[in-house]
């Protein structure tokens, strides 16, 4: 058997040489031969007639060679390809159709495969990924050096905070990504950098030199490739760096972009020292051989250890660790599973369609394979030609599916979901190749079998009787299998579908607590250089805000940290006449600073109380506001309007707060996501000097087209070193909000679509091939006088009860199915009723009138016309 | 001549080729020559089938082809007998024998 492959092969590769050396054998035996006569008195002429007379055709023995040594597999496959080409380009519009289904159904699923693939599939970028670990929650500095010095799971462990910097020198003022690091950072990610080299643990100290690295794409775009940047020295928010290094074209930390590297201990000595201040991403890169479960348990140790010396800050500390590739697309896994799962179907319902497709074409080639069959050709072999046909149909189907599935990536990315951010493009390497083959080729075999397997169990003889009408039962029984299973697969998607754009909508509808017409908001950060005072920093916001508001066509403008924007700062607070909880223990609120006004910019209502006076300011009794959930769950029952709360870390005695007001939730952290209580403070009571940044938000009476710039030139007429960055509408942050979900029901809107379509078209196809075969009986039933009414049920029978069928199991498919869904359904279940009934009605709908349009042609068949064509 | 010669039975071309190898490489005319010779003419093997024959069991690994010089110096394509050949030959030898026995019995007897 190997033996018999090999010599296949062989003759397969060696092809032109085998052929040579048949000929130079058959040559020399003729020769041979001819040279024997010679030898017995013939003339030389006489000998060669005779050996040639004798020795047959020379073909027919080197065909019957050929077939010997099995050469003729390739020879057959290339024949039957070339067969097959020739018949699809002589019908065009039949071969149109197969390769558009499959090339949807394919590309579709090949741009979704291209995302899982990039996404979840493909490596980190980072030298032994899986050794990477990722940290939660965030750290402070000083409890990440005790981290890295008390353990030995670990070869390293490195923190980074993005946080905006200033780059100043190159014209306008630029705000960047700064990622301020610990010299693990880069040795845990295990990067070396392109050019120069990373800061060392020696200068990773306060007060050490001023040293920053750079992207490539900073390196490039904004330092102009320089390749002696080594040694220069750049501005970067007020102070002088020298530039010391380069990172590589591909390198990107694992969460978020960015443009240059700092030591944080150098760039942000205030910070570096708080052991209260988590606000690092920390990783860990496991020593070989040490396993996570391992690694765990000797960071709760330490942390046992820092929380008993630190009860401070410290207290119930729990560092979880996760290996980086699950954290980091964990999120977005579920997701992206169901929509490939979707797309998977949607192929189904394609091949569904593709077979019938290739089932219609065996009927009309009937006359073709008997006349093929009756000559000798076996069942065998027309199968063999059949398969070869539709597989060569669902490769190239496959090729324009590449086409499709570019195009889909293109598309999907344009969508900028969230887990698409580390992506520039979504590369359609190996292995996407390897799926695109694989699935193409699976789907010509696999799809083409079974109507070629049908074809040739069509009893020949019957069929001629039948003047080539032959349907054999069994074929009429697939076709009918195929539709059933179509509509039920339509349905499940559908169904899916359906749940997500209901839970979108009601996500939409939920109120942010706000109004977001005509607010736009911008980002800036004060550089700590010219403002360390907090006296200094409430004298430019109040001085801006005074500029920003007799600008014309500004209503008001205000300064806090927006909702849906990411900012959240979290305090801990006590409440005067509670007895103190133990230290750790106290509860957690959401903090907002705030100067201007805030809840009639926003128009946030006042559910009590009153809004902030102008004069409640700095040297001014402390005052706060509170949300509806800060009452609800800290002053329940009571009246809060006169109640005084503190943050803990204010060192007694305390300087009480007093709320003088309370207004509605807001959605700060996301529509689908829980109002957390909070505190709102005039900014100027709330001396924080290290919260340096601000967001402006400024309402209009109308959008007005030049806002933005004169707001810029108001900032810089203040101080021209400060960038403004993240300029965005509050409808725009809503929008961006629901980014990821908008993704989902978009997806799987199309996937659903396509489907229905497909499913449509397959009905539609079925039943104007069964009109077609019955125009004889139909035309019968016309002439003894049926009313159309009887025509329509007669001829829309069979579809529909077929598409009804499908749609019963395809309720049931979908609320077996629906359920892995329930991650991304926003306040609905997965078997809504509402949704599933109005699906099905739907995809009835869209059967009845596939099944309808065929009918309505039979009722034009004149009756005359129909027993003519026989 | 041809009139003394006989059409030979089914299957048994692949046993006479194996037989004939068995004593020593031959090239295919030479095959063919070796059984008209040893049969004393009775059995002439056509042309056209030898050559798929001899193909055939190339393919199954009985007998292997090299490229040698003839007898008049010219290239040509000589068979052997391998060792799995060897064996298919006592298998078919037997079973010929066994058939033959049994046929002329029978031709006794009836």
């Amino acid at each position: 058997m190997l033996h018999d492959l090999f010599f296949r092969l062989r003759t397969l590769f060696r092809s032109p040489t085998a052929e040579s050396e048949l000929d130079d054998e058959l040559r020399f035996y003729l020769e041979r031969q001819i040279a024997k006569y010679v030898k017995s008195g013939m003339s030389e002429a006489e000998a060669t007639r005779r050996a040639r007379l004798e020795f047959g055709g020379v073909d027919q023995v080197k065909d019957q060679c050929r077939d010997a040594r099995g050469i003729s597999f390739v020879e057959t496959l290339v024949q039957d390809a070339r067969y097959a080409a020739r018949t699809l380009l002589r019908s065009p519009a039949f071969t149109a159709c197969a390769v558009l289904t499959l090339a949807l159904g394919i590309g579709a699923n090949t741009a979704i495969f291209s995302v899982v693939n990039s996404v979840l599939l493909n490596p980190l970028p980072y030298p032994d990924p899986q050794a990477l670990l990722a940290a939660r929650p965030n750290d402070s500095p000083p409890d990440l050096k005790d981290l890295q010095r008390q353990t030995s799971s670990f070869d390293s462990g490195g923190g980074v905070n993005i946080e905006p910097m200033d780059f100043t020198g190159n014209g306008e003022p630029m705000r960047i990504h700064g990622a301020f690091v610990d010299a693990g950072l880069l040795q845990t990610l295990g990067v070396q950098p392109m050019l120069g080299r990373w800061i060392s643990d020696d200068e990773d100290v306060k007060g050490g030199p001023r040293n920053v690295l750079v992207s490539y794409p900073f390196w490039r775009e904004v330092l102009g490739s320089d390749v002696h940047i080594l040694g220069k020295a750049i501005r970067l928010s007020g102070n002088s760096y020298t530039v010391i290094g380069v990172m590589p074209g591909d390198f990107n930390l694992p969460k978020e972009p960015a443009d240059v590297f700092v030591s944080l201990s150098v760039a942000y000595p205030e910070a570096a020292p708080e052991r209260g201040v988590h606000f690092l991403h920390t990783y860990w890169r496991l020593k070989p051989g040490v396993t996570l479960t391992q690694a765990q348990a000797e960071i709760a140790q330490v942390d046992g250890r820092l929380s008993e010396q630190f009860p401070d800050t410290e207290k119930g500390r729990r560092t979880i660790l996760l290996p980086l590739h699950d954290w980091l697309v964990g999120n977005i896994r579920p997701a992206l599973l169901i929509l490939f799962g979707a797309v998977g179907l949607v192929l189904l319902i394609a091949c569904a369609n593709f077979a019938m497709l290739l089932m219609a074409r065996a009927v009309a080639r009937q006359r073709e394979l008997m006349i093929r069959a009756s000559l000798g050709a076996k069942n065998s072999r027309l199968i063999r030609q059949q398969l070869t046909e539709s597989t060569l149909l669902a490769l190239v189907g496959g090729a324009v599916g590449l086409l499709v599935a570019k195009l889909g990536t293109m598309f999907l990315l344009a969508l900028k979901p969230a887990p698409l951010h580390r992506f520039h493009s979504i590369p359609i390497d190996a292995r996407v190749f390897a799926f695109v083959f694989a699935i193409s080729l699976l789907t010509g075999l696999l799809f083409g079998l079974l109507p070629a397997w049908s074809a040739s169990r069509s009893d020949i003889a019957e069929a001629l009787r039948a003047n080539q009408r032959a349907t054999g039962p069994s074929r009429s029984l697939l076709r009918s299998v195929l539709i059933t299973a179509e509509v039920a697969l339509a349905l499940i998607l559908l169904a899916g579908a359906g749940l997500l754009i209901k839970g979108f909508l009601r996500l939409l509808s939920v109120n942010p607590g706000f109004n977001p017409a005509n607010v736009m908001t911008m980002y800036l950060q004060l550089p700590a250089t010219r403002y360390a005072q907090f006296q200094s920093q409430t004298n430019f916001r109040r001085e801006l805000l005074a500029r920003i508001n007799a600008l014309p066509g500004v209503e008001a403008a205000m300064i806090t940290d927006i909702p849906l924007a990411g900012n959240y700062v979290g305090h801990r607070i006590v409440i005067d006449g509670r007895p103190t909880p133990a230290a750790g223990t106290e509860p957690q609120v959401q903090v907002l600073s705030i100067m201007g006004d805030y809840f009639r910019v926003m128009q946030i209502p006042i559910r009590a109380g009153r809004d902030f006076l102008p004069t409640e300011r700095e040297g001014q009794p402390l005052v706060a506001v509170v949300n509806e959930a800060f009452v609800r769950e800290h002053l329940p029952g009571q009246n809060p309007i006169g109640s005084r709360i503190d943050w803990i870390r204010t060192p007694d005695p305390h300087q009480w707060m007093t709320i003088v007001g309370v207004v509605a939730d807001v959605k700060h952290s996301g529509l689908n996501q829980p109002v957390d209580p909070a505190v709102y403070s005039p900014f100027s009571q709330n001396d924080e000097a290290w919260r340096r940044w601000m967001t402006l938000v400024i309402k209009t009476r109308a959008p007005i087209a030049g806002l933005v710039e004169d707001v810029k030139k108001q900032v810089w007429n203040m101080d021209s070193q400060i960038p403004v960055s993240d300029i965005q509408s509050m409808d725009d942050l809503l929008a961006v909000s629901v980014a990821q979900e908008r993704f989902n029901v978009l997806l799987l809107g199309i996937f659903a679509a396509l489907a229905v379509a497909l499913a449509g078209v397959g009905i539609y196809g079925m039943m104007a091939y069964r009109v077609n075969l019955r125009t004889h009986e139909i035309g019968v039933y016309i002439a003894l006088g049926a009313q159309h009414r009887d025509v329509l049920r007669l001829v829309m029978k069979d579809g529909a009860k077929l598409a009804l069928l499908g749609i019963a199991l395809g309720l049931a498919g979908a609320i077996a199915l629906t359920r892995v869904m329930v991650s991304l359904l926003f306040e609905v279940e997965p078997t809504d009723p509402p949704t599933l009934i109005g699906v099905a009605l739907l995809l009835a709908a869209v059967a009845l009138l596939a099944c309808y349009l065929p009918a309505r042609r039979a009722l034009s068949i004149h009756p005359m016309t129909a027993l003519r064509c026989e | 001549m041809p009139s003394r010669s006989i059409d030979l039975p089914q299957g048994t071309l692949d046993l006479l080729i194996l037989r004939t190898l068995s004593l020593e490489p031959l090239h295919g005319w030479a095959v063919s020559e070796r059984i008209q010779q040893i049969s004393s003419d009775v059995l002439r093997v056509q042309q056209g089938s030898l050559y798929p024959a001899l193909h055939r069991l190339e393919r199954r690994g009985w007998i292997k082809a090299r490229w040698g010089a003839s007898e008049n110096n010219r290239k040509a394509k000589f068979y052997e007998l391998t060792k799995a050949g060897h064996r298919q030959l006592e298998l078919e030898r037997d079973a010929w024998e066994k058939l033959t026995a049994a046929v002329s019995q029978i031709l006794g007897t009836a």
